[in-house]
């Protein structure tokens, strides 16, 4: 589904990935671990378009289609989809004619026809309560307000209706109490298919116990230094990334 | 006096010479003190610091006539598309002429409507006393040319402690007919004490290209504890010019809540005047205005806390696309007795293109020492991670751009209580939106 090869990318000059590859396919769970400051946001970024990196190098294919030679939009229209750290306010935006209008789009792209008005309220409602989304939060403006749990409710929420092929998470573990948590890899799980991949960006191991990964790399100064199964990230836990790091240095 | 100037004297003391006497000496003299006045004021120019970011220059090139039109027709299906709610009574102005065969009034007890003219062929000394008893015979030039040859108008009265539920609407069509001309059209709304209205006022082009300046004074007086809903929306030709002065009087536990947008004309002005004249009274004036190629749209707030216990907030906001200029001008004046007073004003701005431009200037102005007051002011950019964000849900640049300008003016359409107003609006918002193109 997706091969990353010899990605190389900058901003401002400094290079912050210095040779990515790595090769997911459908049905498979990616997670890309790594100390602050390793590329992990950089790359997932990178994937889904974000503008201010310069590729330098490599190439990244996405179901054999140069991925990195689309618009944003036109990746979310061939299903790939960015969780973010770190959800955008948007005032005055309601919650649900963004979902709508996501979904319409999305759809278009496809040559499918718009969801009805009927149908749509039916799943948002059902996806929500899956999430524990409050409903209330849907009548209001995208992420306005909402605590740092709800907005990464609310991505999985978009997640949910929009039903990607390559689901990325950007650390959305980060700032999340153990229930959000639980509540949020339980919604990501459901999603989980065989025609359905995920890269789960995320610092710590803690959300690797709900969402099990079949594979785990672990980034450090811009390159992948270790690849390995899920144990791999029970020892990091135990042993630091100290520990690799110094490996690698040797 | 420039010659443009002295034209339109030529004209006024014709149009006043022309009348008859019936309107009664009060409202001659008014006339042609205004007219006196005119000759000393000219029109305004960028001296004045009121005037400083408004050229009149484009307005005064088109060479526009003063004319005593009489007649205008419409035919009722010509209004039909844009109606929206109930009314309890609704004046139609084609061109500034008061149509009774498209107007409507419910009859309901307490609510007097007619129009000003009628009142001038009348002599009516009750109605004809009041034109001016707010704004006066005219503070620029072209106020003091309206009172000098003003034609039409809608007199609006509503007894002590009468509620009036549903909308009354001022409906102002301006056709092809009026092209080339100014029009001159003043507005009197009195609200007894208790009374409590909706007033919607609506300005329409029905030819997108006719060229024609509407040049209006509006004088509203709400009495002890009454209550004015005031919605106004002005969609004038993309190549008209439209002056509203709007003056408002608000006594002892009054409450306005009034909402602007300004969306058409090639040049637009409003002007508010809002004076507290009895204590624990409410003022809340918001707005937003679009202004593309082509188009100057500006607003001025002069809201005068004279007594203590008032409250008043204010919050504009506009988007400049394309070499659209804006200019926003609010000064709150706090004044010494005005103890215990509460102002609050805001303006914000998103710029949509490098052309654009807006001057703004909130100011307080505040010689009490017991009050509550604050002013903000933002000129801003689309924001990029914002557009990242909703790209990456699928939704193309002009798409996410349209979806952030609409949630930027949200806050401000969603104070107009009609629906269908609310409605239009955005669906006009958007329109607007969908032929700007440049970033």
């Amino acid at each position: 589904m997706l091969s990353i090869k010899n990605l190389c990318a900058s901003v401002d000059g400094k290079a912050i990935l210095n040779g990515i590859n790595l090769e997911v396919k459908a049905d498979e769970v990616h997670a890309i671990m790594g100390p602050n400051g390793s590329g992990k946001s950089t790359l997932a970024h990178i994937l889904s378009g974000r503008g201010g990196y310069t590729v330098s190098d490599g190439e990244v294919h996405y179901f054999g289609q140069n991925l990195l030679d689309l618009e944003t939009e036109e990746r979310a229209h061939k299903g790939v989809f960015l969780a973010m750290q770190y959800p955008v306010e948007l005032p005055g935006v309601n919650n649900m004619t963004f979902l709508r209008e996501s979904m319409n789009a999305i759809r278009k792209a496809r040559g499918e026809a718009e969801i009805d008005a009927v149908s749509f309220m039916k799943r948002v409602r059902h996806r929500a309560k899956q999430v524990k989304l409050d409903e209330k939060l849907l009548k209001r403006s995208v992420n306005a307000g909402f605590s740092g749990g709800e907005k990464k409710r609310n991505e999985i929420l978009q997640m949910m209706m929009l039903e990607p092929q390559l689901a990325i998470l950007d650390e959305t573990d980060s700032g999340l109490d153990i229930d959000a948590l639980r509540t949020i890899a339980d919604g990501v799980n459901l999603l989980r298919s065989p025609d359905r991949a995920l890269i789960v960006v995320t610092h710590y191991q803690r959300l690797l116990d709900y969402i099990e990964p079949d594979f785990v790399h672990v980034l450090a100064s811009g390159r992948i230094i270790r690849s390995g199964g899920k144990e791999l990230a029970l020892e990091l836990e135990e042993k630091g990334y100290e520990w690799l790091l110094e490996g690698a240095a040797a | 006096m420039n010659a443009c100037a002295s034209v339109f004297q030529q004209a006024a003391t014709e149009y006043i010479d022309r009348l008859s006497n019936c309107e009664g000496e009060w409202l001659t003299e008014q006339r042609q003190a205004a007219t006196q006045r005119f000759a000393e004021l000219g029109f305004p120019h960028a001296g004045l610091e009121a005037w400083r970011y408004t050229s009149i220059e484009g307005l005064l090139q088109q060479d526009f006539k003063i004319t005593h039109r009489t007649q205008a027709f419409l035919h009722h299906e010509m209004i039909q598309q844009f109606l929206g709610e109930p009314v309890a009574a609704r004046l139609v102005f084609v061109d500034g002429i008061y149509q009774p065969n498209l107007s409507v009034h419910t009859g309901q007890t307490g609510l007097s409507v007619g129009s000003l003219h009628a009142a001038m062929a009348a002599g009516d000394r009750s109605v004809l006393r009041g034109v001016g008893s707010l704004s006066g015979i005219g503070d620029h030039g072209f106020a003091a040319l309206n009172m000098a040859t003003l034609q039409d108008g809608a007199v609006i009265q509503v007894s002590t402690g009468v509620a009036i539920r549903q909308p009354i609407e001022l409906l102002h069509m301006a056709t092809k007919g009026l092209s080339g001309q100014v029009q001159h059209t003043r507005h009197r709304v009195v609200l007894e004490a208790g009374a409590s209205v909706n007033l919607v006022e609506r300005y329409l082009s029905l030819d997108s290209e006719s060229n024609y300046f509407n040049n209006m004074v509006c004088e509203i007086s709400l009495g002890e504890g009454a209550s004015l809903v005031h919605q106004r929306a002005q969609e004038e030709s993309l190549t008209a010019y439209h002056l509203c002065d709007v003056h408002l009087d608000i006594q002892g536990d009054a409450h306005y809540q009034g909402v602007n947008a300004a969306l058409g004309g090639a040049w637009s002005r409003t002007t508010f005047h809002a004076r507290f004249v009895g204590e624990g009274a409410n003022c809340e004036l918001d707005g937003l205005y679009l202004a593309g190629e082509g188009q100057l749209t500006d607003f001025h707030l002069n809201v005068d806390h004279s007594v203590a216990h008032c409250e008043s907030r204010e919050n504009f906001k506009g988007i400049l696309y394309g070499a659209g200029k804006a200019v926003f001008d609010g000064l709150i004046h706090v004044r010494e007795q005005a103890q215990k007073s509460q102002a609050h004003l805001y303006n914000a701005n998103l710029m949509l293109s490098r052309r654009a431009e807006v001057d703004t200037k909130p100011q307080l102005v505040i010689l009490a020492d017991d009050v509550k007051c604050s002013h903000g002011t933002t000129v801003g950019q689309l924001d990029d991670q914002a557009l990242f964000y909703l790209r990456s849900r699928g939704l193309d640049k002009d798409q996410a751009k349209r979806l952030l300008c609409l949630g930027f003016t949200n806050e401000i359409v969603d104070r107009f209580q009609s629906e269908y107003l609310r409605d239009h609006l955005r669906e006009e918002i958007v329109k607007r939106m969908s032929y700007e193109r440049q970033v």
